[in-house]
């Protein structure tokens, strides 16, 4: 526990051992410093200390520019031209400024992630005080904040000891994008650095908002057995009053949930959440709602199910507001990020803004104050719901046949689309009375709304498919874990044996937002396919919600068909978006649980350890914000390899490794201090990929680590030969990189990788103590 | 796939931990349903094999009515030059490992226990005879396990004639395990090493003997001698245990050379039979941990999946966490639950008499292997939840270590103390008091007058004294 700001002054004190008068102690900062783990090279990095780090990662795997626009319009200069190799008025090239957008695009995920950790840090102290304990596991979780210990060497015990670390994050975030003005940083490569060192921060103040959140709000606690929560508006009694709440910050929801248990009203009315709020609201209350990802805003705001609709922070549509006006649906906005242009009411009295809401005088206001958030939102959507009676703003299906009929088969909605859905077809069709096409797309469209803004006669669209689909939409009731937060040390322990021995082949963390090219079923196939094959799967967000938004033969979704631990098939939701940095926290555990690695301020070490041993791969299917840019970016400064789906190739670059480039893969071997070529192992640090079975097939490859034991290898190579041949419908041919001694080739598989293996001149190597830092290299003790 | 390729389904790796549920399964055989099954590794002499031989006895799959469930044997009969009896068990379990391989064919347990599931699916694809499963067999064997240069296969589903095995395969068993069990350290030149967990934990390495499992259970000297004959070069080798220096402590000349050299000298001593001074190290992944406990100068063990506190108020991860990585931590030690059924079992620390405390889980998977006159002196956490209690509780039952405490009461007394500090210091820290300020002095006197004094950062650390160390 760490105090700030000593002061103590003593007039006068006598001892037996000596006279004080007039003492003034001032100290700046009382540091308890009872962790005995030693402090290790790089505590609080700045900005260039884990440099040759990165560039190390860098090196082996280049930045391959994708740049989604090639101009740079930042200063008056410009806008300037920098396609063919020019470069702008500032001496920019186009590589540099690709970079230079992906370090703004991460410093923004990370400040926002870390500005959501502050207001909520700030506002559980107030509320439980500085030295509230920290515990997010019992005594299960010994590690209780490994990013923090890792990046900061800063043990925190109580809620106070997050502030400290909250401070470097801020720093750090404000260096980060200090860095992206124009005159700052010219070099690439530099850039990309400094986008990890934000990516890497990120972690830390994902991390410190969710422990925070845990420990106070009592939240799942690293538990396995997370109770199922309800998901879909099929799973909504919308015969009851309903309040909706959109964002990431479970503060607000805390506020109505407490209020509406406390008038005794929770029977009577429903909660529901959109987005990272539903998962934290169901981490606290259990018979809270998940009705949805991010992209579904549109879809229920126009249903009309809410009576309130209450917005926080982060990807909440900006114009969700407009949208409730239409069904009358009053909106409460709850974040000093987010005012939407409302006055501020938060020093007013609950009922007055209560009577405003509800006789529609106001059609939104402003509440900074959670509690009041709550009571209003909770009255006023018990006196609006009887009047409202669920009024929604979609066409009837006749509506639908005869304005179809004005559609002048432009195109320019399909252009528009992210998704190139066929929408113009599906208009026509409905123009002829068949609305099958339109029902077709409800599957896919990712509700972003850009056709209904494309269409030069003005039609809505995306109601249309709404309503075209609105049977499946009414019928969606399915089952999501609630969030379980961290994972278990003992866990960790438990899979040490299996991972070793190869019958856990790796871990996939299928992570992310909804920006899916063909909806989201292609995430729930990806997690059940890896879970069957007894990887070890981790979900959060919103890709959590599409894992567990479809059934098998049987009739189970994937958390009820597969155990909701850190185990061979287990499928675990860590929870929101803040709960990703459990899944770094996992790797980091595993080396101080094996390796008995110190995390303290050894970050270099500690992602030197998890690039070359632990074989995980981080899915990101949808992933579209800034926020998703630095969650990827916090796992490559780890070394864990992350894959995106096709709209992922905005993010203007890849991180890819040259396998045909054979020097690119030496690692030392720290027995000996030998170099080893241990092949492209993982093969690219960041990659898009376009469809997922393409995906699937990558995974797998992406599994294989330059540590893996003789059996570990022949059975991740198992997978990755039969996902490559289903889907490709031959052998890999790049098998001869994955093996290093004959005992790899998976037993069943000898003769065709025999084949291989002579056609291209393979020759036996060694399996090394793999690092790539010389410094690793350990000497013969005598 | 080539080597399969007259198998009506895939064989892979992949289709390991498939499950069959009941409505897609073609038949059963054994199982829960079924009292008589089981399967049967024997070495023979080379002259008795005819290798590659499959013989069916009783009706084939095929002719087995859809949806029931039957009586099986699966015998499998090898030779060669260097295989002995006492790899009977290593081959056997492989019959899991490699039915398993095969498309829609799901095998359970072993031994008498075996129960296995046929898909419709795999059946429809013609996996319809015992002949295509004997052929997988076959070839997994003989590629895999180079020593075995003959082997037959039967498998049995006369209900007859497996009745009339059945009782053989139990006395074989039987007999294995007891001779298994009575093999001891001193019976053998060779012990196994294992250094798999050297991936992620890179300065450790497992010595295995007869008496002494890995400390992840899942490797046995049997295990180990198999796999270092089929692969020397791998990560399992044998250790020549060259001569025994101290034969309480187990230390053996060959045990330490090695250890030495594949830690980087990081290691140089193993005892193998004591948690002090020089005991064995651990990775991560041991299924129990045995830990000191200085106030009763025994041991307590906690295994992994216990949920709550030990009885010294630590938990699994925190104990766990004092050992792992490669360490030799005195009074700690991670082993596997299958070494407590060792005679060797901390045998120089006292054994099972030096044990004061393990879970109830434990206690009853290993209650056969308690000496009975100690087996009820030595509390689970239904009998005590502290060291207190726990000191009454071995002293009313006048557990074994009670003898040993009339000399060291004092020390234990100030072990006590010491926790309690702890504990203090880490529920409540107070800001800045007098007391907290660095004025130390001894015969001096100091006076401070008008003193301002300004620090960036002060850093204050608990200051421990020496732990009592006891033996």
């Amino acid at each position: 526990m760490t105090s700030k700001n000593v002061h103590v002054k003593i007039d006068e004190m006598k001892t037996s051992t000596g006279l004080i008068k007039n003492l003034e102690v001032s100290i700046g900062k009382l540091v308890n410093d009872n962790w005995t783990e030693p402090m290790g090279p790089t505590p609080m990095p700045s900005l260039t200390a884990l440099r040759d780090w990165d560039m190390k990662l860098l090196n082996k795997y280049k930045p391959f520019y994708m740049p989604d626009c090639d101009l740079c319009c930042l200063c008056t200069f410009g806008k300037c031209d920098l396609t063919a190799g020019k470069r702008g008025a500032c001496g920019l090239d186009i590589a540099a400024q690709s970079s230079r957008i992906v370090l703004i695009a991460c410093s923004i995920g990370a400040a926002t992630h870390t500005g959501h950790a502050r207001h909520v840090v700030d506002h559980l102290i107030e509320k439980y005080g500085r030295r509230f304990p920290l515990d997010v596991g019992g005594l299960n979780v010994k590690v209780e904040a490994p990013v923090t210990r890792l990046v900061t060497g800063i043990k925190p015990e109580t809620l106070g000891d997050l502030e400290e670390v909250l401070e470097y994050c801020e720093t750090q975030i404000t260096h980060c994008l200090s860095a992206a003005h124009t005159g700052q940083e010219g070099n690439n490569l530099d850039f990309e650095s400094k986008a990890f060192h934000a990516g890497m921060v990120d972690q830390v103040g994902m991390e410190v908002a969710d422990i925070a959140q845990i420990s106070t709000l009592n939240f799942p606690k690293a538990d396995p057995e997370a109770p199922l929560i309800k998901m879909g508006i099929g799973s909504v009694d919308t015969s009851k009053p309903v309040i909706m709440c959109i964002g990431h910050n479970v503060v607000p929801s805390v506020g109505i949930i407490d209020y509406m248990k406390e008038s005794k009203l929770d029977d009577k009315m429903e909660v529901v959440g959109l987005c990272c709020t539903a998962f934290d609201n169901t981490r606290y209350y259990d018979r809270a709602k998940i009705v949805g990802p991010i992209s579904w805003q549109l879809r229920f705001i126009r249903g009309g199910f809410a009576d309130v609709v209450v917005l926080d922070e982060q990807c909440v549509r900006t114009d969700a507001f407009d949208e409730a006006r239409k069904v009358h649906a009053p909106v409460i906005a709850a974040s000093e990020k987010n005012c939407m242009g409302f006055k501020n009411r938060t020093n007013d009295p609950a009922d007055e803004i209560v009577a405003d809401l509800v006789s529609g005088k106001v059609p939104g206001v402003l509440i900074l104050d959670p509690e009041k958030v709550g009571e209003v939102a909770v009255k006023v959507a018990k006196q609006i719901a009887p009047i409202r009676k669920k009024m929604n703003n979609l066409p009837s299906i006749d509506e639908i046949k005869s304005l179809a009929k004005t559609c002048r088969q432009c195109n320019l909605c399909q252009r528009s689309c992210p998704q190139d859905l066929i929408i113009p077809a599906a208009i026509k069709a409905a123009a002829e009375g068949n609305l099958a096409p339109l029902t077709d797309l409800y599957e896919e469209c990712i509700g972003c709304g850009r056709c209904e803004e494309a269409c030069p006669v003005k039609l809505q669209i995306h109601s249309f498919i709404i309503k075209a689909g609105e049977k499946f939409m009414l019928e969606e009731s399915n089952l999501c874990r609630a969030g379980r937060g961290a994972v278990q040390d003992v866990e960790i322990r438990n899979v040490g044996s299996p991972i070793v021995l190869g019958e856990i082949p790796g871990i996939l963390a299928v992570v992310g937002c909804s920006n899916y090219p063909h909806g989201g079923k292609d995430v729930y196939d990806i997690c059940r396919e890896f879970a069957s094959r007894r990887y070890i799967v981790v979900t959060s967000g919103c890709s959590a919600m599409s894992a567990g938004s479809y059934r098998n033969e049987e009739g189970k979704t994937l958390y009820e068909e597969f155990s909701g631990g850190f185990e061979a098939g287990g499928v675990l939701n860590v929870g929101s978006c803040v709960a990703n940095s459990h899944i770094a926290g996992a790797a980091i555990k595993v080396a101080n649980i094996f390796a008995k690695r110190n995390l303290r301020g050894n970050y270099e070490e500690i992602a030197d350890y998890i690039h070359n041993r632990l074989g995980a791969v981080g899915l990101a299917w949808g992933a579209y914000s800034q926020k998703a840019a630095s969650i990827a970016s916090g796992f490559w400064r780890l070394g864990v390899p992350v894959l995106v789906g096709p709209h992922g190739a905005k993010y203007r670059r890849m991180l890819l490794g040259r396998e045909d480039k054979p020097e690119d893969w030496d690692v030392y071997d720290a027995r000996t201090g030998n170099k080893v070529n241990v092949g492209p192992a993982p093969e690219h640090l960041f990659q898009t990929v376009e469809t997922p079975q393409e995906a699937m097939v990558v995974i797998a490859k992406l599994c294989i680590r330059p540590n893996d034991t003789w059996k570990g290898r022949s059975i991740k190579l198992s997978h990755y030969v039969d996902l490559h041949k289903r889907y490709y419908g031959c052998m890999p041919q790049d098998l001869h990189l994955f093996v290093r001694t004959m005992a790899d080739v998976p037993m069943t598989l000898k003769d065709e990788f025999t084949k291989i293996l002579e056609a291209k001149n393979w020759k036996e190597t060694v399996i090394p103590d793999p690092t790539l830092l010389p410094r690793m290299i350990r000497k013969m003790k005598e | 796939m080539s080597m399969f390729k007259d198998i009506p389904v895939d064989v892979g790796v992949i289709y390991e931990g498939e499950r069959i549920r009941r409505n897609d399964m073609q038949v059963e055989l054994g199982g829960p349903t079924v009292k008589e099954k089981f399967e049967l590794a024997k070495v023979k002499p080379m002259d008795e094999i005819e290798d590659g031989k499959i013989t069916i006895i009783g009706p084939d799959i095929k002719d087995l009515k859809e949806g029931g469930a039957y009586a099986l044997g699966i015998l499998v009969e090898a030779a060669g030059a260097t295989l002995d009896q006492g790899l009977e068990g290593v081959i056997e379990r492989r019959i899991h490992g490699y039915l398993n391989y095969i498309e829609g064919f799901m095998h359970l347990n072993q031994r008498y226990d075996i129960w296995i599931r046929l898909s419709k699916k795999s059946f429809q694809k013609g996996l319809n005879s015992f002949e295509s499963i004997g052929k997988v067999l076959y070839r997994l064997f003989k590629s895999e396990l180079p020593i075995i240069e003959k082997v037959q296969i039967t498998f049995i589903t006369d209900p007859a004639k497996v009745a009339e095995l059945y009782p053989n395969a139990m006395q074989d068993y039987e007999s294995r395990d007891a001779k298994a069990r009575g093999l001891k350290d001193e019976d053998v030149d060779k012990f196994y090493g294992c250094t798999l967990c050297q991936s992620f934990a890179p300065t450790h390495v497992c010595v295995i003997t007869p008496q002494r499992y890995s400390n992840c259970g899942a490797i046995s000297w049997f295990d180990g001698k198999a796999s270092a004959n089929v692969d020397p070069k791998g990560p399992v080798f044998a250790i020549d245990r060259g001569e025994l220096i101290n034969a309480e402590k187990g230390e053996f000349s060959g045990v330490n050379e090695v250890v030495k050299k594949r830690t980087m000298g990081e290691v140089t001593q193993v005892w193998l039979y004591t948690a002090f001074d020089h005991p064995h190290t651990s990775c991560g992944c041991f299924e129990a941990v045995a830990f000191y406990i200085p106030e009763v100068d025994g041991f307590g063990v906690v295994n992994r999946s216990f949920k709550g506190v030990s009885v010294n108020g630590l938990s699994f991860s925190t104990l766990a966490d004092s050992t792992a990585g490669g360490r030799q931590i005195d009074g700690f030690h991670g082993m596997s639950i299958e070494y407590m059924r060792s005679k060797k079992f901390l045998s120089a620390d006292g054994g099972w008499n030096r044990i004061v405390w393990l879970p109830k889980e434990v206690k009853e998977r290993v209650k056969d292997f308690i000496p009975k006159d100690v087996i009820d002196k030595i509390a689970t956490e239904e009998n005590a939840t502290g060291v207190d209690a726990l000191k009454s509780f071995l002293k009313d039952k006048n557990h074994p270590v009670v003898a040993r405490w009339a000399a060291e009461e004092a020390p234990a007394a100030e072990a006590e103390a010491l926790e309690v500090k702890e504990e203090a210091a880490g529920t409540m820290m107070p800001v800045a008091t007098a007391a907290s300020l660095p004025i130390m002095a001894g015969g001096f006197k100091i006076i401070l007058k008008d003193a301002k004094i300004y620090a960036n950062k002060v850093i204050i650390t608990t200051v421990k004294s020496e732990k009592s160390e006891k033996r």
